[in-house]
């Protein structure tokens, strides 16, 4: 235990250390700050509020459309559109007699995305469509998912996915429970929907990588190696220390950044509607994961950990096998930005999306029906494999590490 | 205890840093006599298992030390050329952390690490961050690291380096003192650093040893004899390209040498007592002239 103490200790009393820490916290701030502040409601004078006042205010017009999101509430909302579309407001060429008219839709927009992406297309999108769907049409929202779905599944786009990948997104698309249950999740959509929490995760991927990457090499960079080899637990012990020492600091960064950045957002901005289907979220509507808010924020930070585990794991072994802190520290930044440029290549886009770096980006690549793969018999979305893909080469790395380190030699 | 080097030999690639070298340790103090690059430190890295043997066997007690592992691991104490250590922790801190590396129960190693603070002259800067250390208050907790576990074996690889004259003073002392029943390996190239201490100085030159034996030993076998000569001080660049020379003194006109020579180099030369510096000068000693001589 004290080994371990020391070992941590060593880490953290660098002066890098604390200054990359500083950093980190700064970002947190940021993303804070620009997530919370990204949620906007226009009020009766067609004046713009963000922050959480105006999630506050949304979430009361919201509210009012709570519910089944069934036939009848949908007639309700092109009727409402309809309304609205025909004022006096909405009609002016003066932009704040247009926002005073678009406040008045602030509260059934989320259902009116619902109505556009079904009758766009699967490929298409088209804000004002819900302006030439009538009330008796718009309650076909389920049937029409499906349908472009089949239609997409059958045209020359999805040329590329064999039948049993076909039927696994059909299959899941029909498997959603209809009708969908609605309540304004405005803090889950914020922190699942932004670019802050992705963003966050990689920066914290990356000083993790940093703050790890000189766990093993530092030692024979400071020439304080062959006393930690000729001494008793200098070849077993203390590697075990080493590792455990990495794992522990990874763990705690990575959980303190985004359970601080989660929980200030969802306070700020209310935690309702965690328990509603993604595809009641902005931007949601196409995904083929049949799960809740609450279960893709848990998927979210628990596929970043894995992919934090995993690069910094790689990290650590890089700086024990090389010996250079410099290399190890690059590895994070490798990691994350090489699928960035292979993507780039069509022959390699399809494997990018098993890359390590999709693990911290999960909130991103949810609604992305082209990740679907298929492993012998069993299809399945890329989300699942990069869990047990990167679990099961973390697992495998601990032991080639440990054992690189404790058979070093000191030329 | 018997620590026994059994032909050992390290190459790297076409290099020989250590040629079958046979030696046999049973306590007490060991000198290891060489220049720089005579394989001094690969020596004690194998004997610290800190690389392996290209050919050969190194054993204690009739055991492979490499096989021994962590057993024979717990009975070594060692003090690297190049001594590193972690510049934020302090000296406390320092020796604290080898102790549980050293697999030092706590209360044992609160203990060790006191008595070692105060034994090494350290306790005024227990808790002063190791980076802002003297060069000789560094090698002092090099040496209370080496100690932490009481080892049997103890290796000091050019432990007085970069120390003044009174801190080598203080770390003969000190290591006469500790010495006890242990084995203790201690390599220089500085010959008063043994010369008074050492049971056993061992001459190691281009990967083997080539001489063994006490200081007195050392010195009755050595083929030459040892003059003191005043010459002009023209003269001495020729003395110095025929003999290998162990001082120079100037004086005015003349130059006092001290030479070692089969037979009297000088009309005029005093025979003088031979001390271990002049066996070093003859077994490592350069003449003027020769190919990487300094004069």
């Amino acid at each position: 235990m004290k080994m371990l103490l020391f070992e941590i200790k060593k880490i953290l009393s660098r002066p890098l250390s604390r200054f990359v820490l500083l950093a980190l916290a700064a970002v947190l701030v940021f993303c804070t700050f620009m997530t919370v502040n990204d949620v906007r409601y226009t009020d009766s004078q067609g004046v713009t509020h963000t922050g959480p006042g105006a999630a506050r205010q949304l979430h009361d017009q919201m509210s009012q459309w709570s519910g089944y999101v069934t036939s009848d509430l949908l007639a309700r909302v092109v009727t409402e559109n309809n309304r609205i579309n025909s004022t006096p407001q909405a009609l002016s060429s003066d932009v704040t007699e247009n926002n005073k008219a678009y406040s008045l839709t602030q509260g059934f927009s989320d259902i009116r995305e619902y109505i556009n992406q079904a009758f766009s297309g699967q490929t298409d999108y088209d804000y004002y469509r819900i302006d030439s769907v009538s009330p008796q049409e718009a309650g076909q929202i389920y049937e029409r998912r499906i349908s472009n779905m089949e239609e997409y599944l059958n045209s020359s786009e999805a040329g590329r996915m064999s039948a049993p990948q076909k039927d696994f997104l059909l299959s899941q698309y029909k498997a959603l429970e209809t009708p969908l249950y609605y309540e304004p999740a405005i803090g889950w959509n914020a922190l699942l929907d932004s670019a802050y929490m992705p963003t966050l995760i990689m920066i914290t991927v990356l000083i993790t990588g940093f703050l790890v990457s000189g766990i093993f090499s530092g030692e024979f960079q400071m020439k304080s190696d062959a006393i930690l080899f000729s001494s008793r637990l200098g070849r077993s012990r203390a590697v075990l220390s080493k590792i455990a020492a990495g794992l522990i600091t990874t763990t705690a960064v990575y959980w303190a950044a985004v359970l601080l950045f989660s929980a200030a957002v969802l306070i700020l901005l209310g935690a309702g509607g965690g328990g509603c289907a993604i595809q009641t979220g902005f931007g949601y509507w196409e995904s083929f994961y049949n799960i809740t808010f609450i279960q893709e924020f848990l998927i979210t930070v628990l596929g970043g950990y894995v992919g934090t585990l995993f690069i910094a794991g790689a990290s650590m072994a890089v700086s024990a096998l090389s010996r250079s802190t410099v290399l190890a520290v690059t590895v994070p930044f490798i990691l994350v930005a090489l699928p960035f440029f292979i993507g780039r290549i069509d022959l390699l886009a399809p494997v990018t999306g098993l890359f390590p770096d999709q693990l911290l980006q999960i909130s991103a690549i949810t609604d992305d029906i082209s990740l679907v793969y298929q492993v012998g018999g069993i299809v399945t979305g890329s989300i699942p494999l990069l869990f047990i893909i990167y679990g099961i080469l973390f697992l495998a790395l601990m032991p080639v590490l440990y054992r690189i380190y404790s058979r070093a030699e000191i030329r | 205890m018997e620590l026994k080097t059994n032909k050992l030999t390290k190459r790297f690639g076409d290099i020989t840093a250590v040629n079958s070298v046979s030696l046999s340790m049973t306590g007490g103090v060991y000198g290891l006599l060489g220049e720089n690059g005579a394989g001094k430190t690969t020596l004690m890295r194998m004997l610290c298992t800190l690389m392996s043997p290209t050919e050969g066997s190194i054993t204690l007690e009739g055991r492979d030390i490499f096989k021994m592992d962590s057993d024979y691991r717990s009975l070594l104490g060692y003090l690297p050329q190049d001594f590193g250590f972690y510049p934020e922790f302090t000296v406390k801190d320092y020796l604290m952390y080898i102790s549980s590396v050293k697999g030092l129960r706590p209360a044992v190693a609160a203990k060790r690490v006191k008595g070692l603070i105060h034994a090494t002259g350290l306790s005024k800067v227990a808790y002063r961050k190791m980076k802002k250390l003297s060069g000789g208050m560094k090698r002092r907790a090099g040496i209370a690291q080496a100690m932490l576990n009481d080892p049997k074996i103890l290796i000091l690889d050019e432990p007085t380096a970069g120390l003044d004259p009174n801190e080598r003073i203080r770390f003969r002392n000190l290591i006469s003192e500790i010495s006890g029943n242990r084995t203790v390996l201690l390599s220089t190239h500085i010959v008063s650093d043994v010369e008074y201490i050492a049971n056993e100085i061992l001459l190691m030159k281009n990967g083997s040893i080539i001489q063994k034996g006490s200081s007195e030993a050392l010195i009755a076998s050595m083929p030459q004899r040892v003059w003191k000569c005043s010459v002009e001080k023209s003269f001495v660049p020729d003395l110095a390209a025929r003999y290998r020379v162990s001082n120079i003194r100037s004086e005015k006109n003349l130059a006092e040498m001290r030479v070692l020579s089969a037979e009297m180099p000088v009309p005029g030369a005093v025979e003088t007592e031979p001390v271990l510096e002049d066996v070093f000068l003859y077994y490592f000693g350069e003449k003027a002239g020769d190919e990487d001589a300094l004069i």
